[in-house]
């Protein structure tokens, strides 16, 4: 029946018969492709694919250091530290911006302008000003994630029912106990929702800035491991990044529902009543 | 501060509005909603306020709170200990609790949280319960205990953790009235708190209110100062009749043309007692018809030309 919700078990085995069916499909091509040419790199084996593992995970013959390690590293920096500053920066200003209209005037448009601008296509400026180093792929990823963040968390703010304003300040509330105490909390959850949507992009912002200049990280060894065609090694470091993803996700899940367990319950007992 | 204070002489007034008028626009689009109100609340009076909708009771309402202060004339708030200091309301503050008829509950707070909120944005500082946090939690220990206190005189101890979300309708506006009360603001006003009720849960909501106006009464045989002052907007007749000691309507039909070209604003047509009721004195229905009745003629029927 339409919109008929499933029992536990039977999304469970949709899951795994999807998961099966999109390896037996890889397999089967793999093999295909093989047959046709035994050197194939475009769709490996099995097999190769293990090679590929073991030459992300062991130490380089002419480097000395682990490619993953290496990588993971520098990666995770610049990430983390393009994730605290945007989004941190973003946090502050959506909320300022929806509490005080002055605030709100003088930096909309600005902001407006900036979050149309794709930070990978200014990738010469950034080179410029911040130079090559960390800061470079810190700050596409904040001009990157900042204008939308900050836009999304000012509207969150004005969403809140103006009675909730009221009966706050008929109870006392003073103007940083209303901006902390009580719209900061009501944002909370959708705060942390627009962090959840903003990993996927501040990833795409950082993998594309190493693409293009950075002698270590994800993206840099993607790109040269793409020009040789290696694709047992580009596969193994695409599911890493999506595991790294999910693993984020997943964190500020957990997250979330130690937080705002109100706003997990509320958003529960709707989909209960659908 | 923007509000004036001065000395009066010693009265039962909490409450008055003085040629409050109140417009939106100006020039060709100048709306006028409210016209030179004039009403004092006594202190422990139950007040209820009907009117056909677009009369200016919400635009009232908001003035009376002080998010909308009016265009001209003044809400004062008397209080001290004979009421003999006025304040002129410019902006909202704890004098005057409010409970909604919708978002009356703080989400992310579950409801022992909320009844206590109040006490924690009243009594303490955002950076003094930063540094000290020994002093707050002690504070907050007291408050809770309050707060739990007080939801078991709106019957709600046992749901005390959870949150609105988990609560029925009902028992979200108990929660909100306990919110309101244990600040003890010199008024109340509830902004058709039970619209959106059920009949059976509207009636019980009826019964706390009137319980609350029975203490009030009790208090007054004492000789004490009653506690709750409550302005209760309604749209039902039978609500305004059955909670409040006083029914005012507001209107916009009332014989404005004799005096002015175009529409003044609307203005309280009608004044007058309500029987007082206990929750368990069952209503004079044929009293309360009669009633309805002159309120329906008054106050909702346009008059005759």
């Amino acid at each position: 029946m339409v919109g008929k919700p499933l029992k536990p078990w039977q999304s469970m085995l949709v899951m795994w018969l999807s998961v099966i069916i999109i390896l037996a499909g890889y397999t089967f091509l793999s093999n295909r492709q093989h047959e046709i040419n035994a050197n194939d790199k475009t769709i490996p084996t099995w097999s190769q694919l293990k090679e590929g593992i073991q030459k992300i995970v062991e130490k380089n013959e002419r480097s000395g250091e682990r490619w993953l390690v290496e990588d993971a590293k520098a990666s995770a920096e610049r990430l983390f530290l393009g994730l605290f500053y945007g989004f941190f920066g973003a946090l502050f200003l959506g909320l300022f911006m929806g509490c005080f209209p002055l605030l709100d005037s003088g930096l909309s448009w600005p902001l407006s302008i900036l979050s149309k601008l794709p930070p990978t296509a200014a990738l010469a400026l950034f080179f410029v000003v911040l130079g090559v180093g960390t800061n470079m792929y810190v700050g596409v990823i904040v001009v990157g994630i900042l204008p939308i963040s900050t836009l999304t968390i000012r509207l969150a703010t004005r969403d809140i029912p103006k009675e909730l304003i009221n009966k706050a300040l008929t109870l006392g509330a003073s103007k940083g106990e209303m901006v902390f105490s009580v719209i900061f909390r009501h944002i909370l959850p959708k705060v942390i929702d627009t962090l959840r949507l903003q990993i996927g992009p501040a990833l795409v912002f950082l993998i594309a800035a190493e693409y293009a200049c950075a002698h270590v990280g994800f993206g840099y060894r993607l790109r040269l491991q793409a020009r040789l065609v290696n694709m047992d090694v580009v596969y193994p470091y695409l599911v890493i990044l999506i595991l790294f993803g999910f693993t984020f996700d997943f964190l500020l899940v957990i997250l979330q529902k130690l937080t705002c367990r109100w706003y997990v319950e509320e958003r529960s007992g709707e989909h209960g009543k659908n | 501060m923007n509000m004036e204070k001065t000395k009066t002489e010693q009265n039962k007034t909490i409450f008055e509005l003085q040629n409050l008028c109140h417009h939106f626009g100006e020039g060709k689009k100048r709306n006028n909603v409210l016209y030179k109100l004039n009403l004092k609340i006594q202190e422990g009076q139950f007040v209820s306020l009907v009117g056909p909708s677009g009369s200016g009771k919400s635009v009232l309402l908001r003035a009376l709170v002080g998010t909308h202060p009016p265009r001209s004339g003044n809400v004062i708030v008397y209080s001290g200990k004979n009421n003999e200091i006025a304040v002129i309301k410019k902006k909202p503050d704890r004098d005057i609790g409010i409970v909604y008829q919708a978002y009356s509950l703080f989400p992310f707070l579950t409801a022992i949280e909320n009844v206590a909120f109040g006490l924690k944005l009243d009594q303490t500082k955002m950076l003094g319960r930063l540094l000290l946090p020994i002093g707050w939690r002690r504070l907050r220990k007291q408050h809770m205990e309050l707060a739990e206190e007080m939801l078991n005189k709106v019957g709600l101890s046992e749901a005390k953790d959870r949150y609105p979300s988990e609560l029925s309708g009902g028992m979200r506006q108990r929660v909100a009235i306990a919110q309101a009360l244990i600040m003890k603001p010199r008024i109340i006003l509830l902004d058709e708190p039970f619209g959106a009720l059920d009949e059976a849960t509207r009636n019980d909501l009826q019964d706390l209110l009137l319980t609350l106006y029975q203490e009030n009464l009790a208090e007054m045989k004492k000789g004490n100062r009653p506690a709750y002052t409550v302005l209760l907007v309604t749209h039902e007749l039978y609500e305004a009749l059955r909670v409040g000691d006083r029914v005012l309507g507001l209107s916009p039909h009332w014989d404005w043309k004799k005096e002015h070209e175009r529409f003044p604003g609307a203005k309280i047509v009608y004044d007058e007692p309500a029987p007082i009721y206990s929750p368990d004195k069952p209503a004079d229905f044929a009293a309360m018809q009669r009633q309805k009745n002159k309120i329906r003629k008054a106050v909702f029927d346009p008059i005759e030309e």
